[in-house]
Parts: C-alpha cells; sequence; structure tokens
C-alpha cells in the first residue's frame, strides 16, 4: 500500500493495526535518517538508513530476514528520479520477499508524475517497471492520500537602482568566467545578490528559512536545519526540489510565504516553483481522478 | 525467481513474458539438458567469479549425471587474484573424472591502465619466468593450439590481446558450445538486449541466450539469473567462493563494485587499492611484476587522477589539460593512436574531459568509449543568460 502525506503518528497506528492483525514479528524500516520516525510497536524494529541499504552486509542480512512475517515500511524513500537507482533496487529485492509492505511518502513526485512510478513500482512488484506513468495502471495498487495542498504567497521586495546595476554586471562576470564550473551556480551566486537587499526587509517577529545562515541572524534556519514543525517565511528557495520537498515534510508547512525581490533571479526561481506547485496538483489530480 | 520466457510477437524484438512455472534455477537445469542432448563438445568459461562458479557447477552436475565429460576452459592472465587462482583449482577438481581442464597459460598482451610507460603487460612472457606472479601450472596448456599462419588479430596496434586468443582457441573447435555466465538480468538493459535481440537456431528451436560464432555457438545459460539468485545457488549447494567477495563484503562495497576480474585493466584497475589489505603477497608480486602499481594503490580513486573528475589546478581547461597529456606522452609509438581518433571528434570541454581519461588510462583500444556530442553546459548556460 502507498500512503501519501501522512504524519508519523498516523503512520504508527497504521502499523501497529497491521502488525497486530497479521502477527507480524518484525518491522523494518527503511528511512533516510531525517525522517527516521521512532516508532512504539509491540514488536522488534529495526531501522535501515538509506545510504545503508545498497551495502552488502545489509542486503543479503535483510534478503534473508525479510520474510511474511516480517513488516517492511518504505519511508520517505523517493529521493531520486532515476528510476533504476541501486538503491531503488535492492529496495525492491526486499520488497519481494514479503507480502507486509507500507509505502509512505510525503509528496507523490519530486519534479513530474513519472516519479510516482518508483513508488508504484514499489507497490506492484515491478511488473509495469517498463511503463510510464499511465492512470489505467493505477487500480494494480491501493493509494491513500492526504493531500498537501501548497499555496504560495509572494513578500515583494523592492531593491535599488545600484543593486540592479551589481546583478547585471555579476551576471556577466558570472557567465564569462563560468569555464568549468557548474552552470548552475549562475543562478545560486545571483541570488546571494538579492539575498543582501531581502535582508533589510527581515522582520524580527518572524521565522524564516534561508540556504544557509550566512547573516548570522536569529531568527533565520537553515534547510538542513530545520527539524520539526513551524512556519517560516522563505527567504530564498532551493536549487534543488528535493532539498525544499524535504523541508516542507519535516515543517509540514503548506502556506509558503517568499521573500521575492525585483531581480529577475527572485521571479525565475518564484516561477519555477509556481510551475513545480502545479505539477503537484496535477500530480494528485492525475492520483485521485 | 522468476523466469522470463520469450514468445512471438507482433514485433520484430521477442517479448519477455514472466511465468510462475518455473524459477530461473529450473529453467538454467532445462537449458542444460537441452545443451547436452544437442552438442556432443562443451566448454564451459570459467573466469573463478561467481556467476562462472555456479555455472560450471550446474554443467558439471549434468555431466556427471549422465557420465560425460567436458570441457572446463580458464584464460589465464597471469595478473589476477591468488584466490582467484585457488577458485579455478577448486572447480577444476570438483568433479574430476568429468572434467577436461583447458587452464590456458599462453603469451598474450593485456591492456595495463596503470602504467603509460608500461602500456601493455604480456602475460607470461619468454624469458621473464622470475618475474611471473607465479609459476605456470604443470597440466596448463603452455603453447599455442593453433599454427602462427591461422591466428588472427583483431587490432594490429594492440597486438594478440585476450579476446583474440578466445577466437583462435575457439575456433580449433568445430561445432562446440562454449558455456559463458554471462547474467544481463537486473543489472544492464544494453547487455540484455545484445543477449535476446539475435535467437539462434539449435535443434529446431529458437534460443534466445545464446550467438553463432562461426562454426560454434556461445550459450549464456544464466543470462536471466540475478545476482541473488547467484549467492543462493551458491549457498543451497554449498559451493566454495572466491574470499574476495568476503573482503569486499566486509569492506561495504556496494553491490554493483563487488567484482572479481583482472587487476589491471582499465575497468578493474581500482581493485588495486584495496589489494595489498585483501592479498598483501600478491600485491607485492604485482608490483614487482609491472610499473605504475604503486600510484594506482595511492591515487586509484582520486577524482583529480584516473577517474578524472576533476581538473588539476594548473590548467583552465580539459582541452588544454588534454594537449599537454598528448605532448608529453611516453609511448610515442602509439600516441598517434589517440591523435588520430580525436580528430574525429567534436571539440568540447565535455569530450576534451573523456580524452583525458582514456589518456591517463592508456586506453588505445578505445574499451572506454567517448560520449562525442556537444557539451550539455553549453546549452544550460545560454539558457541561464537568457533568463536571468
Amino acid at each position: 500500500m502507498i500512503a501519501l502525506g501522512l504524519t508519523a503518528v498516523e503512520k504508527e497506528v497504521m502499523i501497529a493495526e497491521y502488525c497486530q492483525e497479521h502477527s507480524i514479528r518484525k518491522v523494518f524500516v527503511l528511512s533516510p535518517i531525517r525522517f527516521r520516525p521512532l516508532f512504539e510497536l509491540p514488536c522488534e524494529v529495526e531501522y535501515i538508513e538509506w545510504a545503508e541499504i545498497i551495502m552488502y552486509k545489509f542486503f543479503y542480512r535483510l534478503l534473508q530476514e525479510i520474510n511474511n512475517y516480517t513488516l517492511l515500511v518504505i519511508n520517505e524513500c523517493l529521493r531520486i528520479q532515476d528510476r533504476n537507482d541501486l538503491t531503488y533496487n535492492c529496495i525492491r529485492h526486499f520488497l519481494n520477499q514479503t507480502k507486509n509492505q507500507f509505502v509512505f511518502q510525503y509528496l507523490p513526485i519530486i519534479d513530474s508524475i513519472d516519479d510516482f512510478m518508483i513508488l508504484f513500482d514499489f507497490d506492484t512488484r515491478s511488473k509495469w517497471k517498463r511503463d510510464a506513468f499511465c492512470g489505467a495502471l493505477l487500480r494494480e495498487c491501493e493509494i491513500e492520500i492526504k493531500r498537501v495542498n501548497v499555496s504560495w504567497r509572494e513578500v515583494r521586495v523592492e531593491t535599488n537602482a545600484a543593486t540592479t546595476k551589481t546583478y547585471a554586471r555579476e551576471k556577466r562576470r558570472l557567465i564569462d568566467d563560468i569555464r568549468l564550473r557548474d552552470p548552475h551556480t549562475i543562478p545560486r551566486n545571483l541570488y546571494l545578490i538579492s539575498g543582501k537587499e531581502k535582508v533589510k526587509s527581515i522582520e524580527i517577529e518572524s521565522q524564516y528559512v534561508g540556504r544557509n545562515n550566512r547573516f548570522g541572524l536569529d531568527n533565520m534556519r537553515t534547510y538542513r536545519d530545520i527539524s520539526g514543525t513551524g512556519q517560516y517565511v522563505v527567504f530564498e528557495l532551493c536549487h534543488n526540489f528535493i532539498d525544499f520537498i524535504d523541508f516542507m515534510s519535516v515543517s509540514r508547512q503548506v502556506e509558503i510565504p517568499v521573500m521575492v525581490s525585483d531581480l529577475k533571479v527572485d521571479q525565475w526561481y518564484y516561477d519555477r516553483y509556481q510551475a513545480w506547485g502545479k505539477r503537484l496538483v496535477d500530480a494528485y489530480s492525475a492520483l485521485q481522478p | 525467481m522468476i523466469v522470463i520466457k520469450h514468445g512471438e510477437s507482433d514485433w520484430s524484438m521477442p517479448i519477455q513474458r514472466y511465468s510462475r512455472r518455473l524459477n530461473v534455477l529450473e529453467a538454467t537445469r532445462e537449458r542444460m539438458v537441452f545443451i547436452f542432448d544437442s552438442f556432443e563438445q562443451i566448454i564451459v568459461s570459467i573466469s573463478g567469479g561467481k556467476d562462472s562458479t555456479c555455472m560450471a557447477h550446474l554443467a558439471l552436475s549434468e555431466a556427471q549425471r549422465r557420465g560425460r565429460k567436458i570441457g572446463l576452459h580458464f584464460l589465464d592472465e597471469e595478473v589476477v587474484y591468488e584466490s582467484t587462482v585457488e577458485q579455478i583449482e577448486y572447480l577444476m577438481g570438483l568433479f574430476p573424472e568429468n572434467v577436461a581442464k583447458i587452464w590456458l597459460q599462453i603469451e598474450f598482451r593485456l591492456t595495463n591502465a596503470t602504467s603509460v610507460e608500461d602500456g601493455q603487460l604480456i602475460c607470461w612472457e619468454a624469458g621473464k619466468h622470475k618475474l611471473w606472479m607465479r609459476p605456470k601450472k604443470p597440466y596448463a596448456i603452455q603453447h599455442r593450439m593453433w599454427s602462427e599462419e591461422s591466428q588472427t588479430v583483431r587490432n594490429k596496434n594492440k597486438g594478440f590481446g585476450f579476446y583474440d586468443v578466445i577466437e583462435n582457441f575457439e575456433r580449433c573447435y568445430n561445432g562446440a558450445a562454449f558455456l559463458v555466465g554471462l547474467r544481463a538480468a537486473g543489472e544492464s538493459p544494453n547487455r540484455w538486449r545484445a543477449v535476446v535481440k539475435n535467437p539462434v537456431h539449435i535443434a529446431d528451436r529458437d534460443v534466445y541466450w545464446g550467438t553463432k560464432k562461426d562454426k560454434n555457438y556461445s550459450l549464456y545459460p544464466i543470462y536471466d539469473w540475478n545476482f541473488h539468485d547467484v549467492w543462493k545457488y551458491v549457498y543451497d549447494e554449498g559451493l566454495r567462493y572466491s574470499k574476495v567477495y568476503d573482503w569486499q563484503f566486509r569492506k561495504g562495497y556496494s553491490i554493483n563494485q563487488m567484482r572479481v576480474s583482472s587487476l589491471i585493466h582499465e575497468r578493474a584497475f581500482k581493485s588495486i587499492c584495496d589489494l595489498p589489505e585483501f592479498e598483501p603477497k600478491t600485491y607485492n608480486r604485482l608490483c614487482k611484476r609491472i610499473k605504475g602499481i604503486a600510484l594506482v594503490q595511492e591515487t586509484g580513486k582520486s577524482a583529480k587522477l584516473f577517474a578524472c573528475r576533476k581538473l588539476p589546478k594548473n590548467y583552465r581547461s580539459w582541452i588544454a589539460f588534454r594537449d599537454f597529456l598528448i605532448q608529453t606522452h611516453p609511448d610515442q609509438e602509439r600516441v598517434h593512436l589517440f591523435v588520430e581518433r580525436y580528430q574525429r571528434h567534436l571539440t568540447n570541454e565535455y569530450v576534451a574531459r573523456q580524452q583525458c581519461r582514456q589518456l591517463l588510462l592508456n586506453d588505445y583500444e578505445n574499451n572506454l568509449p567517448i560520449d562525442n556530442k556537444p557539451d550539455p553546459r553549453e546549452a544550460l548556460i545560454q539558457y541561464y543568460d537568457e533568463v536571468l
């Protein structure tokens, strides 16, 4: 079964009930360490970290130990868009060992609806691993969806002519001197310029989240630091969607105010996330027609 | 374990069907029966790895059941793990009455990725027996089984290499089945396609797990096995396997890194990094045998050297680094091979980085083929220039 958008408590209740009904003796939880829920269950629980899944010392032991008396929980494991990734392959092998399984994920996609097929493969023993997403296939798996409705609010920040000039100069410099550097450093570095302007508009009573705390502010947290629920104003958006998804999964924030300056890079990031939000809505519509 | 079956469809390609009737082991046993029914001469190629161990055991079991003798063929590259040699001895001694030992210890050339000065190793080179990794086996085939005139060489620049030995060796037989422990399931879709694309016709049957080579057939009876099928078989049958796997397991190697192959070619040289820990004596002998081993042991996994992921800081671009490597290449006899090949390539950083890798690994045979296409970074930079 694939369950989307559940909280840790809801997951625990679901697992506990299942364990009782199916005489489960041991639960294996495969989860990135950041999302590792500490379940209190009547039976033994073992947690395997995302990076450990591919290691032989876990792989073979798990193949041996997972059977119809064990429950396998795949928790927040949609982390890479490559459907044939080695970690996913290992998980699929584990899933072949038992019919008792739960696939928990906060959001159904990373970037596109095809990402959902990774979860779908988990639940269907990879029978349709070669197929792209298709609504007709959904009847082959059981999905429980708690929809996450993301809404964006633009917090406008005005810049001055000098900043616009600096921005144009910096953009030229970055492109001309790019040499062998990763091209994604261009928007990332331009975002730093707008950060210098946005920091002037920070309000003391609000909590902010940014890529780093380069300004040393007490009310600014980094995406990596956030470990519990809360409400934050997004000082700057992540370049990779997966980092933002991690933030959403941990903070459970769905109404997202974003600081957007009048520099082009800010608007580009904001539009990019709006488009992503639209793809997320479309994904839910495709999953729950 | 699920076996994949092939059947006819409207498409030119075969389709795979999943059948609950058989698992891969049962299917392979059926394949073995078919092979033994169809061929007089059967030769199993073994490498000392887990796959060929399983295949050899399956073939030998069938041979024993029928009271027949089959050939176990090992092409000894000299620079292999000691554990590999032990594994070959084990397999050859498993059913002695059913085995014809075909242990080839003949002179041939092997690419040495560890040194550009010593770009090739001549395995079992005459006159250098004091340097050999180990003495030859008394029962090994120590001289070529074919005449000098009939001998073929694929690549004259390289000389008589590994695949030339295989080719010439196979040509000594007529109507034989060469069993190879190649697995295509779960690892490489390209390999899978290559295996099943052209079925061969044997005994009124289309066989999707083999290819025809001149008068002989190469067959892959365990082509649909996954790696855990292999390990389950090893466990169930209580087979011995190369100790290298245990060492790699303890070191936490990931599944796709666990390989037991030659120690020095361009795809396997990284195994030298852990060799002193696994087999110190083999490492010691290897250092004396070939140049460049100690350097690879220290830097084999470094992003700046052999992996060629980071540009050394003295160079502004991969193109400049490539030109430097060509200008200073120590093997002037072979450098023209690289130059001629690169003249046909595009000039951009993406391609140049791959060319540097070939030069550093002395890959004059083009075993690490170059993806010759426009640099994907350029389109992205242009996009950012427009939108930001």
